[in-house]
């Protein structure tokens, strides 16, 4: 994958494919900012804004801006800069400043985008004498950059890491200051730390491109937020279900909400199996009800009954109790199963065909059947007693004649199972000497469930979880 | 180290069966730092810091309750809502000022090993380098758990104070009025030992700890009314031991002056271990000091990391989290060289919790301006009461601090008070 950190002296390319309004002309306005979206932007990166030389050149560091004067037409202070107010806007990859937060001797008051001359390292400079002092209202997908993003958690789709924005960068672009990129070096902090004058240089050292970013917060913090996350980033579609785990797992809580909320409850199910349990009983316990429910009925059901061991039996019942009872019913079933035991682990998301069906109408069944495991390589066959007899892969099930009964294809030997009472041990033995993905689990002869040899080996794989805030008696 | 567990109160008997653990974990509370200080305090002063001790308990009470709200309501830990909070300068100076505090307590843990070791006839200049190689290796090597154990079941020798106490046959009426008619020394020798006595019961560390162990649960604002229940009694339980322990001391040695030694510690279980009275004693400084100077560091470590917004995690290797465990093994590497540094290990580990005293009201402050914000906490902002009885332990405690700062100043030109 590629590196997301742009180390910003060995930029390949100087030729621009935007050219920079720094002049102020406007001549790019009719530029519309959604051609700048790459339609695969981790191959087409030179696109990226902050690839072009003169934006780099004339980005303006937003933690050095801030608390510098703010002038008029003039040249004479009206007050100080308190904070910088942009927009996030789903069709805009890099947001539009569309204000600013200036201290006016006691009072705080909103300047308007349009009034904006100028943001240059050491003051803003204004078009009017005139500014119209009213108080700051967020409208719908407003942000305080200084007081709600920087020093925040953010999500860097393209390294597919939480970071913290240790500074935001402005530059003049499509006739307007948008924020173009986040600072997160080490360097910049320091810088920060420093005299006021260190504040002012731009040092990029590890920016990160804002069309890489997943920005949180539109509403304010701690609020309860009615449209949550409206700039979702088109990268994170692209992320697979281990790497959104990850991040999942480095957010912090409100900022996870808003990343969960994002997600269609199919991929957010996926992107929970992969988390680390301990994790993701903390994620089950802070969501409500609902929305647990929500996603563990959409996880796999032998990860489903994983997540719901690790929680306690009060907040088992919730998430169960808010579930559909047919989702419901069988998770109940698997709980009853000591975790160490095969039934414990196993996924009841599996086929079962009676001998007396033919080929055709078991494929034709497979096709309309509403919920078709993911991960399905065998047929459990079973007699007209319902005794397990013979697992077929499912290639041997391609491969034949579709009017061939499927008592044909059962085996000479016998078909190799464990009971729903073995343990792990055994069950690993057992998936050894049947050379297969997967082995049936029965009970008094019938079928019951499947083990998958994923689930054998996370069992069998010693716990190195993820590290947490160091606690004791666990 | 609290660990207070996830916990409905549906009667009496479950709450029993709970307090099981809470007991545990409140009695590992007292590390090395602890029990040297309250053992101290009891036998310069005798019965008379009890009722300091319950006015502790107080502030203590209230300052647990605020940092569990914040994490609570929150879901962030300390670090993360100090950054976001404050200014990056004061952000700056407030995790400074927890680094210190922890580095103190990451010297009096190695301290309690030095001491511990040397109670068995064991050499610090062996006994520490030893020990923090073993416990850097157990951490890295990601087997730290097990270990852990074993350090906690050294450490509950501890919990043999609250029977010692009793075999010691202390004066039941002196305890009685000194624990609740209220008196004040006013020595400035007090003063030292009070300070000593703050630091080592409202740590900073303590602060981080339980905003970390609260945000890691997945504790919401709805479970919040049990983890209060929890803050509190776990609070109250270690203080209780913690004065359990002055009494024992204070009943066998009252009145002797400072403790300077391990083994004179150790006089206290006498009356139920005779003369096993100092293998007991080193058994148990041993485990909590082990048991704690692996989780200090790594706790410190992460809500630094978590305030720089780097990676934290000990499964990573050096060149993918190099601040998370350059931090720590720093942490390792100072803490236990201050150690072999000549000197008194006990006096170390006493002036190692006047270090910690002078930095709480530094980092109450910041936890105070936090629980009053209702920019963060909305309606569950410090009420009125809440402010207040905030605000005057931070006072209290500051004021004391301030005086010792101020008093050992005058004593560098010659001034005595």
């Amino acid at each position: 994958m590629t590196r997301p950190i742009l180390r910003l002296p060995t930029l390949p390319r100087r030729s621009d494919p935007v050219t920079p309004d720094s002049g102020g002309s406007g001549s790019h306005a009719d530029h519309p900012p959604r051609s700048l979206h790459r339609p695969r932007p981790l191959h087409n990166r030179s696109q990226r804004l902050l690839a072009t030389r003169a934006v780099r050149d004339a980005i303006v560091s937003l933690a050095g801006v801030v608390g510098r004067p703010v002038r008029n037409q003039g040249g004479a202070e009206i007050g100080k800069l308190v904070d910088v107010v942009c927009r996030w806007d789903d069709n805009e990859t890099y947001p539009p400043v569309t204000g600013l937060v200036v201290r006016v001797g006691r009072s705080v008051s909103f300047v308007d985008g349009a009034a904006i001359e100028a943001i240059v390292h050491t003051e803003v400079r204004l078009h009017s004498a005139r500014v119209d002092l009213r108080e700051f209202e967020p409208r719908p997908g407003e942000v305080l950059l200084a007081k709600q993003v920087l020093d925040y958690q953010l999500v860097d789709v393209d390294g597919v890491k939480v970071i913290r924005a240790s500074d935001l960068y402005l530059a003049p672009v499509f006739g307007g200051y948008r924020l173009v990129g986040v600072d997160v070096s080490a360097q910049s902090l320091l810088r920060r730390l420093g005299p006021a004058r260190w504040r002012t240089l731009a040092t990029p050292d590890r920016v990160i491109d804002w069309g890489a970013i997943q920005p949180f917060g539109d509403t304010p913090r701690g609020a309860a937020p009615e449209v949550r996350l409206r700039t979702s980033n088109a990268g994170l579609e692209r992320l697979r279900p281990g790497e959104l785990a990850d991040l999942l797992e480095d957010l912090m809580r409100p900022e996870r909400q808003e990343l969960l909320d994002s997600l269609s409850p199919e991929e957010a199910a996926d992107a929970l199996e992969e988390m680390d349990p301990e994790e993701l009983a903390s994620l089950l316990r802070e969501a409500d009800p609902a929305q647990a429910a929500e996603l563990v009925g959409n996880m796999e059901p032998d990860e489903a009954v994983d997540a719901l061991r690790d929680l306690n039996s009060d907040e088992r019942a919730n998430v169960l109790g808010a579930m559909p009872l047919a989702k419901a019913a069988p998770l109940i079933r698997l709980l009853t199963y000591p975790e160490d035991e095969a039934g414990g682990f196993m996924t009841t998301a599996f086929v079962v065909a009676p001998v007396t069906e033919t080929v055709a109408e078991l494929v034709d069944r497979l096709g309309h059947a509403a919920e078709c495991p993911e991960e399905l390589d065998a047929v459990a066959l079973v007699d007209e007693d319902g005794t397990f007899v013979w697992d077929l892969p499912l290639l041997q099930l391609i491969v034949t004649p579709g009017h061939t009964p499927l008592h044909e294809l059962v085996g000479e030997a016998d078909p190799v199972t464990v009971d729903s009472h073995a343990r792990v041990q055994e069950v690993a033995e057992r998936l050894v000497e049947a050379r297969r993905l997967s082995v049936v689990v029965v009970e008094d002869d019938r079928p019951v469930g499947r083990i998958l040899a994923d689930d054998v080996l996370d069992a069998l794989t010693p716990e190195r979880g993820r590290f947490h805030f160091p606690r004791l008696l666990q | 180290m609290k660990v207070l567990q996830s916990r409905r109160a549906r009667g009496f008997l479950l709450y029993l069966a709970a307090a099981g653990p809470g007991l545990i974990a409140a009695n590992a509370g007292n590390d090395a730092g602890g029990v040297a200080t309250y053992a101290s305090a009891g036998a310069q002063f005798g019965y008379r810091p009890l009722f300091f001790m319950v006015v502790i308990t107080i502030g203590y009470v209230c300052v647990q309750e605020m940092v569990a709200r914040l994490a609570a309501h929150t879901g962030k830990g300390l670090g993360a809502l100090i950054r976001e909070q404050f200014s990056l300068r004061l952000s700056a100076f407030a995790i400074v000022a927890f680094a210190i505090a922890n580095i103190g307590l990451v010297v009096t843990e190695f301290a309690g090993i030095g001491a511990a070791f040397e109670l068995f006839g064991v050499s610090r200049y062996l006994s520490v380098p030893l020990a923090a190689v073993a416990i850097w290796a157990l951490v890295m090597l990601g087997s730290y758990r097990y270990a852990e154990r074993i350090f906690l079941l050294m450490s509950l020798v501890f919990i043999t104070y609250p029977i010692a106490m009793i075999l010691g046959h202390p004066d039941w009426h002196a305890v009685v009025a000194n624990t609740f008619v209220p008196h004040f020394l006013r020595s400035s020798a007090f003063i030292l030992v009070g300070v000593a006595l703050i630091g080592t019961t409202i740590t900073p560390y303590i602060q981080l700890y339980t905003a970390g162990a609260v945000v890691d649960r997945g504790i919401g604002p709805d479970e919040y009314k049990y983890e209060r229940v929890d803050a509190v009694s776990g609070a109250i339980l270690s203080d209780l031991v913690s004065m359990f322990i002055i009494i024992a001391t204070a009943s066998v040695l009252g009145g002797t002056g400072a403790l300077t030694s391990a083994a004179q510690a150790a006089k206290a279980l006498e009356p139920l271990a005779g003369r096993w009275a100092e293998d007991l004693f080193g058994l148990g400084l041993l485990g909590a000091s082990a048991l704690a100077a692996a989780v200090v560091p790594l706790s410190t470590s992460y809500a630094l990391a978590e305030t720089v917004g780097v990676e934290r995690s000990v499964s990573k290797t050096f060149r993918e989290a190099p601040l998370f465990l350059g931090l720590f093994t720093a942490q390792i590497i100072v803490g236990s060289a201050v150690v072999l540094i000549p000197g008194n290990l006990f006096t170390l580990i006493i002036n190692a919790q006047v270090l910690e005293g002078v930095i709480t009201p530094i980092t109450l402050v910041f936890l105070l301006v936090l629980a009053n914000r209702r920019s963060l906490l909305g309606a569950a902002a410090n009420g009125r009461l809440a402010r207040s009885v905030g605000l005057v332990t931070v006072v209290v405690v500051g004021l004391f601090a301030s005086f010792l700062v101020f008093q050992t100043v005058l004593g560098w030109f010659g001034v005595s008070l």
